[in-house]
């Protein structure tokens, strides 16, 4: 390999923000060069002299540095792992191998650079307006659209790291720690309560750290304000943290070294700053023409000469200021171009005049001249510029110079605002937006705000800290009130000269041109909405930051409004991107397990998710369908026990205990007798099916209810608000997650709890659908003859923590029978054979009960029960559907659950449980179809991958339908 | 996000609260008529404004009202049904 | 380089005609005024124009063409609904969808893609399963599938959802595609404008008139009109322009939520849907991945985003690309959806004559554009419900004979 490249800086300077005492190798595009510790990727590059640090996404022409503070957007770098790194704002990092993204060849010979030389051909929203004729080309153009779009590649290989995530709260929180956020940070420090002051760079300072002439005693002032800081203990300072968002009622994200933050403030002092805003002139993208502020930025924070000779574009003050940072780094200024006719008299301007460094008052650039390949430029003709910002080609000189420098304006950094609600207005004095109203509890203070001075902005500061901390501990807060501000006109209101050949941009993301934004309002495009969305200027990757505004101006002259009329596009978060693993977090799962879990795992369960709960499907080591046959015939034939403790379980208190459950299920409870249990079926308010389970009678006053698995907590909740409404003597109180339950089925459950108990269990003195409360196996138990599976069975309700004693002991008594467990799959077809619905698999979001087969549980001779006034509509009609029972003797084709009943042409309903019976030794199921064909004996068609089977309608349930069984 | 209020536990995350729609009084089933019935079930007060609305902080099972704006989400007072 | 875009290259002039005009004032009455120039209103004017002969026809916007629903969704287009009522409705809105570049002679970029709604748990392996059925039972494409289909179409995908939830296969509906949304209203937009249809943008309703039962006119902050007929296309706004007349319906409004991720190359080609992760993501043309969630859980008439929203959202994104870690969110936004109990549209008559519904479109309007446009155009100009929708007349609340879509359309996409 060859030498790192490496260029020595200029001499070290105080307040630079890299470390020369470590070096660091890395490569970029199979280049190696050397940089110093805290250097950016583009300090680093352009430092070592290379100008051309990436393509542009629609022409690709090349892109250098232009902000050097995140809105580069058109640096992105990727690594083979990470796509689109900003090489503006990243720091290089020893051994970091880097390409440019969306390059074909590499990013010097770029063979999509072509698209420059085309342009002409693609014009603002050309795809548009081509390769949809013939239609059948489409696919093909759009493959190739497709390859041609796009930044970074993904690697699909990348592994998944987890992201840190923290709360935290203040009083008052400071975006932003320029003059105007420290200054702020100290008055609301000093007012007590706990301040967060929140920076994204790696110091206090912001602007200020590269003022340079700008501002020449600031590093004093920073300094001196930091020391102040460092003694309020109430005063935290995060820095590298940068805020993403401002959500509803200050509820602010933060991305800093500890992963996403979240952050709740009582208050909040905006004082992001401003984004500097280019000019816009032909060849404005090229390497070497930058923002002002970039170029102090590489001078002041990485000691990187940008250029040898300058032509500073200003329309402000500041932009002397610059050029004197550049002549003192030894860059030769040409000349300073200033838009304005009137030149001001500031100091900087004097400074200027007496370095002998000529002014071109009144004058733009009409044009940059590219260098070879449009790599860097190589000089710029400057021209007069009348009133209506428009140049004047005629009388343009030529200027050599290998950089442009520009500094004709800002936008303010508002997004915070704006995503919080407040609004920006516009001040034509000013050629500013400025924050208008400001949501409660949010203020501005400094740049962002319009100030610009650095004495008005550190006032501005302090009062609007003041504020925060009178808000934030409840007092009155002082009024709003603009600081006198040195600085009168930051911004030069039209920075804009038009060119007949085009490549004069306006979004340097998405290569937007001014002829496009122009164009697409003589299309009709013509509100600041409809361009962004038609041209998308705005859209990129830097959200618009440094071409929203200038979008508006343009658009307000094509459309003939004023800028504050256009306005500007809705603020949202974020305000950088942030990735999808910060803000993922790490990514909890929670899972529900029961308090049996440990034994079902000891079993040998295969393990499914029932909503948020873990159950055995079934015990291995069987394959699926042998295991579950064995479960079942386990059940038929001798005994098994499975976990229902994923059940709802509810205890309904009260004098009014039995009117509540009247009211809530469509059965009578009233008369419900001591000792006993009973179905119970619930509707919603329009009469469809909500859940069931199983109501015991506890006492006068008490009631235990069983609901779904899944809709225990609908039905916790629902019961509750009903109780209320009612105003019922009644107490909800959800057991659900205290109790554990199993279910003891099979002819031997009997035997084998008589084995557990002193509690007598005999067939006449512990009915079926009797209910008791009695020690079993140690353990105060509430036991329910329930026979959901179609056998004699015993449901056993018992405080968690001794469930899986009970369990253990169930199955050690059960030795003798061969006592199996079966798991939610062998249940499901000893249900069905059964003929028992379940809740949510036998019925849909539209099923009442008439249809469902449970209009014997249904009540309608009662006073009321919800959804009792709904049936009533509706039972009068003839159901359109209706659950029945099936068998097919012939079951070389087997339906599935979901496959439809037809009749011709017409859907009938559909299967909603199919099985195998092991007992029965035939496939069964239960279907929705017409009423007429429920009628046992009708062969009805059942749709099955396109072929039609036939199944016959038969009475249910399949087994046992005297019940004697589940009665024995 | 966003603080509410439960008149029991004070102010908490709106991530413990669940909607219960809005308030609405159920006419008697006996005297209204099938077409008053089908109103109660299914019509809701969409447009935006304050409403009076179910919630219910799910950490500890208290429902109550919210007087809020639909339209702004700005939660005015809440308190408990029979208050 | 296609032949059409070289007339960009060699003329000097952009002689690109207008899209639409700024008509400078609201003429004193129209046959039809449509309210809202979203997709739905612009497409309703289109077919009134084109297919019956009905021109004179005022579409008023508040803010400006297609700044509601129909730019703020994630573009997705689909048949494979749950009810037949459903499937056929939607099935006719892909079929137009699939003609509508060449009709509107505009690229709207309809990129069929493949749509897979994938099931975690036996439960909605069912329901898939149904849905398959009915689709096909009506002739539309859609199959079920187990995960080694969904791996070679998606090679990337972890099938494992992080071994929390695995996948256990999918809904797969080949016809399901993308476009760009903005465009589709443009392209209505135009043709309805060069059919004579006058578009005013920036025209706020601020009431209805309305005589005995019958709608007479409409007052907006650019003056009143006269008009017998007024179709309401507002989805998220309907609720106060029905208060204006007095009509009572099921609607609630909540937000639904999205983001963009910066710019990748191609590496997604299906679009990817799992209800139980409350996710949907695509690829679009430019690059980004577009993705979103379910509706936000309580009402507002808002377009606020959520941190909550977009954490989830990352959260779930992971489970299925785990490699997605470093890529970045661009932007997120919200869109007022206009939600119905049984998760159907609310279209047709009202109880005020000559005033027509075109509501109800929760988080499937987009794909409905097309065949709402059809639809209505019919139901307006015949003053009678068009067959497809029929089933989702206002009334069938008070009938109880509600269409329910909740199985397909909760988490819509």
């Amino acid at each position: 390999m060859t030498d790192p490249i490496f260029i020595e800086r200029l001499p070290a300077a105080g307040d630079e923000w890299i470390d020369r005492d470590q070096r660091l190798c890395f490569s970029f595009e199979g280049r190696c060069h050397r940089a110093y510790a805290g250097d950016t990727v583009s300090s680093a590059l352009w430092g070592n002299g290379v100008r051309l640090l990436g393509r542009s996404f629609k022409y690709h022409r090349p892109r250098g540095v232009y902000s050097m503070c995140g809105h580069d957007a058109n640096v992105m770098l990727e690594d083979g792992e990470t796509p689109n790194i900003r090489g503006d704002t990243t720091l290089v990092e020893d051994g970091m191998e880097l390409t440019a993204v969306n390059t074909v060849g590499s990013l010097r010979h770029d063979l999509a650079g072509l698209n420059d030389r085309m342009s002409g051909f693609l014009p603002v929203g050309f795809y548009y307006k081509a390769f949809h004729t013939p239609s059948w080309m489409f696919p093909n153009w759009e493959r190739m659209i497709r390859g041609i779009a796009g930044l970074g590649k993904v690697n699909p290989a990348a592994e998944w790291k987890p992201s840190p995530k923290g709360y935290d709260a203040c009083d008052v929180l400071i975006v932003g720690g320029g003059p105007s956020g420290m200054a702020a940070a100290l008055a609301a420090g000093r007012a007590g309560g706990r301040v967060v002051l929140v920076e994204d760079t790696r110091c206090l300072g912001g602007s200020l750290c590269y003022a340079g002439a700008t501002a020449p005693e600031s590093a004093a002032t920073v300094n001196s304000m930091r020391d102040e800081l460092e003694k309020l203990e109430n005063v935290e300072v995060r820095l590298n943290t940068s805020v993403r968002g401002c959500y509803s009622e200050n509820w602010l994200a933060f991305i800093g070294p500890g992963g996403l933050t979240k952050m709740r403030a009582t208050a909040v002092v905006v004082a992001t700053g401003a984004y500097e805003q280019p000019a816009v002139f032909r060849h404005n993208d090229l390497p070497g023409v930058m923002l002002g502020t970039a170029a102090q930025r590489l001078v002041h924070l990485y000691r990187v000469k940008p250029m040898q000779r300058a032509l500073v574009l200003v329309g402000n003050d500041y932009g002397y200021g610059v050029a004197l940072d550049l002549k003192a780094a030894g860059v030769e200024i040409a000349a300073v171009a200033d838009f304005r006719e009137t030149i001001g008299k500031g100091e900087l301007v004097h400074d200027v005049k007496t370095a002998g460094i000529e002014i071109l008052a009144g004058q733009g650039v009409y044009e940059a001249r590219p260098a070879g390949g449009l790599v860097g430029i190589k000089g710029a003709r400057v021209c007069p510029v009348n009133s209506a910002g428009t140049g004047l080609s005629t009388s343009a000189t030529n200027v050599n110079c290998d950089g442009i420098v520009m500094a004709t304006g800002w936008a303010p950094a508002g997004d915070l605002i704006g995503q919080a609600g407040g609004r920006l207005d516009y001040v034509p004095e000013a050629a500013q937006f400025r924050p208008g109203e400001l949501p409660p509890g949010m203020f501005a203070a400094g740049r962002v705000n319009g100030v610009f001075g650095v004495d008005a902005r550190l006032e501005d500061g302090e009062h609007a800290g003041g504020q925060a901390a009178a808000f934030a501990a409840g007092k009155e807060v002082p009024a709003r009130r603009r600081p006198a501000d040195e600085i009168t006109a930051p911004s030069y209101p039209y920075p804009i000269i038009k060119h007949p050949k085009g490549k004069a941009f306006v979004d340097f993301d998405e290569d937007v041109q001014v002829k496009d934004i122009v164009n697409a309002v003589k299309e009709g495009y013509d509100s600041v909405e409809l361009v962004k969305r038609y041209a998308t200027v705005g859209m990129g990757p830097s959200q618009g930051k440094i071409s929203n505004l200038n979008s508006s101006r343009v658009l307000a002259t094509a459309t003939g409004q004023a800028v504050g009329a256009v306005g500007y596009t809705t603020f949202r978060p974020f305000t950088r991107p942030t990735t999808i693993g910060e803000l993922a977090g790490r990514r909890f799962h929670p899972d529900r397990r029961t308090p049996i879990h440990s034994r079902h795992q000891a079993a040998g369960a295969v393990f499914m998710h029932a909503g948020a709960w873990l159950r055995p499907e079934y015990y291995g080591p069987l394959v699926r369908h042998q295991a579950i046959v064995r479960e079942v015939q386990a059940v038929r034939r001798r005994a098994g026990v499975i976990d229902v403790g994923t059940l709802g379980k509810i205890d309904v208190c009260g004098a009014d205990a039995a009117e509540f459950l009247e009211r809530m299920y469509t059965g009578r409870f009233s008369d419900l007798k001591l000792g006993k249990c009973r179905y119970a079926l619930m509707c919603d308010e329009s009469g469809v099916v909500a859940d069931d389970g199983m109501s015991a009678r506890l006492g006068d006053d008490r009631f235990y209810v069983t609901t779904t698995s899944s809709g225990s907590a609908a039905i916790v909740r629902e019961m509750k608000r009903w109780a209320i409404i009612w105003g019922l003597e009644v107490t909800i109180i959800d057991h659900t997650g205290q109790f554990g339950a199993l279910n003891l089925a099979g002819p031997e459950s009997r035997r084998i709890l008589g084995r557990l108990t002193d509690l007598d269990i005999g067939a006449d003195s512990f009915e079926y659908l009797g209910f008791r409360q009695a020690v079993v196996a140690g353990v105060n138990c509430r036991l329910m003859r329930v026979g959901f599976v179609g056998e004699l069975g015993y449901e056993l309700h018992v405080p968690a923590q001794h469930a899986a004693v009970l369990w253990d002991a169930v199955v050690e008594a059960g030795q003798p029978e061969e006592i199996m467990p079966f798991g939610v799959e062998a249940q499901r077809l000893l249900r069905m054979e059964k003929g028992h619905q379940i809740i949510g698999q036998d019925t849909d979001a539209l099923t009442t009960p008439l249809e469902a087969g449970l209009a014997w549980a249904v009540k309608m001779a009662k006073p009321f029960f919800i959804g009792q006034r709904s049936l009533k509509i509706i039972a009068p009609r003839p159901n359109v559907r209706s659950l029945a029972g099936f068998v097919m003797h012939d079951s070389t084709v087997m339906p599935a659950e979901c496959h439809l009943v037809v009749d011709g042409d017409e859907i009938c309903g559909r299967v909603t449980s199919i099985a195998r019976s092991p007992t029965l030794g035939q496939v069964i199921g239960m279907a929705y179809m017409r009423p007429d064909q429920t009628i046992p004996g009708t062969v009805i068609d059942i749709c099955v991958e396109g072929r039609l089977v036939q199944a016959e309608v038969v009475k249910l349930p399949f087994y046992d339908p005297s019940n004697e069984r589940q009665k024995s | 996000m966003k603080i509410m209020t439960c008149p029991v536990n004070g102010p908490r995350p709106l991530q413990e609260f669940v909607y219960g729609g809005d308030l609405t009084e159920m006419p008697c089933p006996d005297q209204a008529t099938d077409e008053q019935w089908a109103a109660y079930v299914f019509e809701r007060d969409g447009a935006p404004g304050l409403h009076k609305e179910w919630w219910y902080h799910a950490p500890s099972g208290v429902w109550f009202i919210a007087e809020r704006d639909t339209g702004t989400d700005e939660i005015c007072r809440t308190y408990l049904y029979n208050d | 380089m296609p032949h059409r875009l070289l007339r960009f290259g060699l003329s000097k002039k952009y002689n690109e005609p207008r899209m639409f005009r700024s008509p400078e004032q609201l003429k004193k009455s129209y046959d039809v005024v449509i309210i809202g120039a979203g997709g739905h209103g612009l497409a309703t004017a289109y077919y009134l124009a084109r297919d019956h002969g009905i021109t004179n026809v005022a579409v008023l916007e508040r803010a400006y063409i297609g700044g509601g629903g129909t730019g703020r969704n994630t573009a997705i287009v689909r048949a494979n609904y749950l009810t037949p009522e459903g499937v056929a409705f939607y099935d006719e809105s892909v079929r137009l969808f699939q003609d509508l570049s060449a009709d509107f002679d505009l690229n709207l970029f309809y990129s069929q893609r493949g749509h897979f709604t994938l099931a975690h748990s036996d439960a909605s392996l069912r329901t898939m399963r149904w849905r398959a059925e009915v689709n096909k039972h009506l002739g539309v494409d859609s199959e079920l599938v187990d995960t080694a289909f969904i791996k070679e179409k998606c090679p990337h995908i972890d099938l494992s959802c992080g071994g929390h939830a695995p996948v256990m296969g999918a809904l797969f509906h080949p016809p399901g595609a993308i476009a760009r949304h903005d465009a589709v209203a443009w392209g209505y937009g135009r043709g309805a404008d060069q059919r004579g249809v006058e578009i005013h943008q920036q025209t706020e309703v601020t009431g209805i008139l309305v005589e005995g039962d019958k709608v007479t006119g409409v007052q907006t902050n650019r003056g009143t009109v006269e008009t017998s007929k007024v179709v309401c296309a507002v989805a998220g706004y309907t609720p106060p322009l029905l208060e204006m007349v007095g009509i009572k319906t099921p609607l609630v409004i909540q937000p639904l939520q999205a983001c963009v991720s910066e710019p990748l190359k191609p590496w997604l080609d299906t679009i990817i849907v799992s209800a139980s992760l409350h996710l949907y993501v695509s690829q679009s043309s430019r690059g980004e991945l577009v993705t979103g969630a379910s509706l936000d859980p309580y009402p507002i008439h808002s377009t606020r985003s959520t941190l909550d929203f977009v954490e989830g959202l990352s959260g779930h994104l992971l489970d299925l690309f785990p490699f997605l870690g470093d890529v970045k969110i661009m932007r997120q936004w919200a869109g007022l959806s206009d939600v119905t109990p049984d998760f159907s549209p609310i279209m047709g008559l009202s109880p005020v004559e000559g005033f027509y519904l075109d509501a109800g479109w929760g988080t499937w309007g987009f794909k409905a554009t097309p065949v709402c446009g059809k639809t209505m155009s019919y139901t307006v100009a015949e003053n009678k419900p068009h067959p497809l929708i029929e089933p989702f007349r206002l009334s069938r609340f008070k009938e109880f004979e509600l269409v329910g879509e909740k199985g397909a359309a909760s988490v819509g996409h």
